[in-house]
């Protein structure tokens, strides 16, 4: 019963609530509009831009030491979630069934499980590193702790649910995940869109004097 | 007449605020996940380990407002009565932030996993933060002197022109002033004009040399922008005007940037938005001419300068200016024991006397304070010979040498060139080596 | 000419019967072959209790033959897995609830007895930086797992006598099996947060001769003065060593039963699960020690993993000899946020926090 509420209604709405926040978003961004640059460019922003997008991804050189913490937790986290999201089977089942209509292969347990360890182990030290450090508590919103432990609950209860024995559990699971959805939008979490135009503009810029950024 | 806000107004402030905010700004501050890495690329966190100078949190103003007029959760918010408006307290608590702790050295905007280029939102902030008065006196007072008398430091023609008399009389060249149709009108900051006017001689001997024709406005000689650093678009706007004036109005092709960072990012990037069209002539840094003089085989050296020394790149030529290998290659022409520092070209460690702190008494001793990583940076080097290419930074390193007692030389490229520079055929002047 | 088909018939039928109970005994004897072919080896006595004794081979010596490929398929019951059953629910379970109880009981008392233990000096407002934020956020990763480790393993150990009264068996069946993945999966990490907390507070952590003059007045925690101690003193050493050991003991079994591909025989697994099953109920048990003595039990403890400064009032009671080398470096009466910019600092020896002065009396 829950589970078809979870699973049904509630699902399609915080699909919609994503998608059209996420849309509502990206409006408000770009209906602010960028002056053209009249400045006469020295090497192409858009080859900037496309590099900067790609760039960034990759550690950059020039920070002092402090920052090593936050690098590895930082990546731990990231490519642990991006594997559990995209490759764990139930996900791909999930995806198959209810998204696209095709799958892919799964990733195999111990992949699985070391992905699992990564992003819950990085996610907790960002966290606490988020509460101890003065940098991060000076600059820290509400938003970061709710987005923090709302992804938390997503991946504990995904994890409590491993069995898939438990309708209750499966059902745990999802709700968080809608909440986590109907929550996106409005939140911080947004870098997971966004940063394509952040990391696009500045490439650009920089693009256009020149620089490699 | 652009004028400079002294008097107090945070509600203008708010109103100048709100429309500094354009996609970049407000996808920038979509895309922060308050990761706090900026501040670990900061000099003047790393250097102090103040939590407020971590480089986005100098832009919370910007953020709060952003959140709270601009996004649905913020108007919500506001809506059910949380959160609070900006208020003239977070105007003063943030002048410090905004201009005492930024050099708008941009090496946060390097480092930002999202991309965000905080420099210049901080730079925008300051629109807002000029427009309501939050200003330091310092940098009213350069602004003031700009506008009135053509040049922050205060530097008139007269003072120009009697420096020119020097270079003419200490080179035995004559030093074009005014010529219409030059192909090459130069600019100076007022930091050369005032204390290195080796500079002035340097270039009017390695232009003969390189029969560069070339002139110097008496109506806008002066490069600095202080409008660029207070963040004041209008003064901005009227400063770089009477340099486009007065090289269209000559009919130069080239107008040249000093030796000065900010002045380069005035008129090569910002100049062109600032008046609100492409100009009728080129900019080009004197770095960039010179190396492109140099491969025409028109710059020639002799000897060496046996020193071991290296090159402090300033944040506004390089990273924020892309003339990165432009000095290398001038350098490698008369320097064989050319080092460089950690860090160097694009994500080098800024003076700490950009984005006009260099004129903000307020920000004097965190200036020195912050100059440690510069000291790291040259011990790591192990050298007593530092060229650079910004007057501005010179004169902010030779002070911070001084404090620290420490035994280092800085000098600029161009002079450095010049003092190598091989005679014209016919002519018997020789080129002094130190 | 009527009869011969009559009687070719009942012949037919005769001989049909024959062959079908020839294919019946055929088929209930050839289950009964192997058996006759171990008889004919002369393995099976007349005595069954050969048989049984066999089938629960102690030494798990492969006594049959199967076509089954795999980990011990050829016992045919395991007497281990039995042992072990009556161990976990005869011991395990009841002495380790009688641990876990008792030391609560015990905490309650001392708390009873002696109250908190308050700054004696009061709080001075100066402080004096104990923990980098990197030591904090290392303590609380290996603490929240600790406890999420530790309540989703005791729900497996004592949920059927504590929960299934409580939530009933479904309720019961669903948490246990939730306990059991969060287990599963969150265990291997802890080898990692036990490795970083050793790298993170090992300096500092040997144990020196002034450790065991603080083990004879017990650390002033029964009143009367607390002996020296430098930076860390014998309590928190001791809870430091026994983190390690416990860590290592419970990750290693923990590793062996949480990945039951690698060949691991039943005795193995039911060896780890021993271990594992006493270290827990052990560790936990003494961290409640540690809980209660860094949070109610002492003033002034808890901000020095919170903040990651403490009173200088405090630091002077309880770490003497690490109170006057702060002192002596300047490190007294800091601004908050002293400790990242000390690190940054080049002329002050960030690194030798920490250290007890070698020259005091201890040699």
């Amino acid at each position: 019963m829950f589970l078809e509420f979870v699973e049904g209604p509630l699902w399609y709405a915080s699909v919609v609530i994503f998608l059209v926040g996420i849309a509502i978003r990206f409006y408000e961004i770009l209906a602010r509009g960028v002056k053209p640059d009249l400045a006469v460019p020295r090497t192409d922003g858009t080859a900037g831009a496309l590099r900067t997008i790609v760039s960034r991804s990759w550690t950059a050189k020039g920070f002092s030491s402090g920052a090593v913490f936050h690098l590895v937790a930082g990546y731990m986290f990231h490519i642990g979630l991006f594997v559990l999201l995209f490759f764990a089977a139930p996900h791909i089942v999930f995806i198959e069934e209810r998204i696209l209509g095709f799958g892919w292969t799964a990733a195999p347990h111990w992949v699985f499980i070391a992905a699992a360890n990564l992003a819950f182990a990085g996610l907790i030290l960002l966290w606490l590193r988020r509460v101890m450090h003065p940098v991060m508590r000076k600059i820290s919103t509400f938003d970061d702790h709710a987005a923090a432990w709302l992804t938390f609950i997503v991946m504990f209860t995904g994890c409590m649910a491993l069995l898939e024995g438990h309708d209750g559990l499966r059902a745990l699971h999802m709700l968080s995940v809608c909440v986590l959805m109907i929550y996106f939008p409005f939140s911080r979490l947004m870098h997971a869109f966004t940063f394509v135009l952040s990391r696009g503009y500045t490439g650009a810029v920089m693009g256009r004097k020149g620089v490699q950024a | 007449m652009a004028k400079v806000v002294t008097e107090h107004d945070y509600a203008r402030g708010v109103e100048v605020l709100r429309n500094q905010i354009d996609a970049k700004i407000a996808s920038y501050l979509s895309s922060c996940v308050g990761c706090g890495l900026c501040a670990e690329a900061c000099l003047f966190y790393t250097e102090t380990g103040d939590a407020r100078y971590t480089p986005i949190y100098k832009v919370e103003p910007m953020r709060r407002l952003w959140h709270r007029e601009q996004t649905v959760a913020g108007k919500l918010a506001k809506a059910f009565g949380f959160g609070s408006d900006l208020t003239e307290a977070d105007f003063a608590e943030w002048q410090e932030m905004t201009y005492d702790s930024c050099t708008l050295c941009g090496r946060c905007s390097m480092v930002c996993p999202v991309g965000n280029d905080i420099a210049y939102m901080i730079r925008k902030q300051r629109e807002a933060f000029s427009a309501a008065g939050y200003t330091p006196p310092g940098l009213q007072g350069a602004s003031k002197r700009a506008l009135e008398i053509g040049s922050p430091m205060g530097v008139t023609w007269k003072a120009l022109s009697a420096q020119i008399g020097h270079a003419e009389r200490a080179t035995g060249l004559t030093i074009p002033v005014d010529v219409q149709g030059a192909e090459y009108m130069t600019l100076f900051s007022s930091m050369e004009i005032m204390n290195f006017p080796e500079y002035i001689e340097a270039v009017a001997r390695i232009f003969d040399a390189a029969g560069v024709s070339w002139t110097v406005s008496s109506k806008a000689f002066e490069a600095t922008n202080s409008g660029i650093q207070i963040g004041s678009s209008e003064i901005a706007r009227e400063l770089v005007s009477r340099v486009v004036d007065a090289a269209e109005g000559l009919g130069c092709k080239y107008v040249i940037s000093p030796e000065c960072g900010h002045a380069y990012t005035a008129i090569r990037w910002d100049g062109p938005n600032l008046i609100g069209r492409p100009y009728e002539f080129e900019v080009v840094h004197i770095l960039e001419l010179l190396d492109q003089l140099r491969l025409q085989g028109r710059l020639e050296t002799e000897g060496f300068d046996e020193r071991k020394l290296t090159f402090h790149d300033p944040c506004q030529i390089v990273r924020r200016g892309g003339v990165e290998e432009p000095p290398r290659n001038l350098l490698n022409m008369v320097a064989p024991n050319f080092e460089e520092m950690p860090d160097h070209g694009k994500m080098n460690w800024c003076c700490g006397g950009g984005g006009g702190l260099s004129a903000n008494e307020e920000a004097h001793d965190l200036r020195t304070t912050v100059f440690k990583v510069k000291k790291r940076q040259l011990e790591a080097t192990g050298v007593n010979t530092m060229i650079t290419a910004c007057a501005n930074c010179r004169i902010v390193m030779e002070e911070a040498l001084e404090h620290y007692e420490m035994p280092v030389v800085i000098e600029g490229v161009t002079e450095l060139l010049a003092a190598h520079l091989k005679p014209k055929a016919g002519k018997t002047e020789k080129a002094t080596t130190e | 000419m009527t009869h011969l088909p009559t009687e070719e018939k009942r012949q037919r039928y005769r001989r049909g019967l024959r062959w079908a109970m020839a294919l019946l005994a055929f088929v209930l004897i050839v289950p009964l072959i192997p058996y006759g072919i171990v008889a004919a080896e002369g393995q099976l006595g007349s005595n069954t209790a050969d048989i049984w004794r066999d089938a629960r081979n102690k030494d798990q010596r492969d006594a049959f033959r199967t076509q089954i490929q795999g980990i011990e398929t050829a016992v045919l019951i395991n007497n281990r897995g039995e042992q072990w059953r009556t161990f976990r629910e005869k011991q395990l379970v009841p002495y380790g609830g009688y641990l876990l109880l008792g030391t609560l009981g015990l905490i309650t008392a001392f708390f009873l007895f002696r109250g908190r233990i308050k700054i004696e000096g009061g709080r001075s407002g100066k402080l004096v930086p104990r923990f980098s934020s990197n030591q904090r956020v290392m303590h609380w990763f290996a603490a929240g797992l600790f406890v999420l480790l530790g309540v989703t393993g005791l729900i497996l150990l004592y949920g059927r006598y504590v929960l299934i009264p409580l939530l009933g068996p479904e309720g019961f069946a669903i948490t246990a099996s939730a306990s059991k993945e969060v287990h599963n999966l969150f265990g291997p990490i802890f080898p990692f947060a036990i490795i970083a907390l050793m790298l993170m507070f090992g300096r500092g952590n040997m144990f020196r001769l002034l450790d065991f003059k603080w083990f004879l007045k017990a650390g002033g925690l029964f009143g009367g003065h607390a002996a020296d101690s430098g930076y860390y003193n014998g309590g928190q050493k001791s809870w430091f060593w026994m983190t390690v050991l416990f860590g290592i003991a419970i990750s290693v079994s923990g590793l062996i039963l949480d990945f039951p591909v690698f060949g691991q025989t039943r005795e193995l697994m039911a060896g780890s699960h021993l271990v594992h099953g006493i270290i827990a109920v052990v560790f936990i048990a003494a961290s409640f020690g540690h809980i209660y003595i860094g949070t109610l039990g002492m003033e002034g403890a808890v901000e020095s993993m919170t903040s990651g400064y403490v009173d200088s009032n405090w630091a002077a009671e309880h770490h003497n000899l690490w109170y006057q080398e702060m002192e002596k470096a300047g490190m007294v009466d800091v601004e908050p946020n002293a400790l990242e910019e000390v690190k940054r600092h080049d002329d002050i020896d960030f690194k030798g926090f920490g250290q007890p002065n070698p020259q005091t009396k201890e040699g």
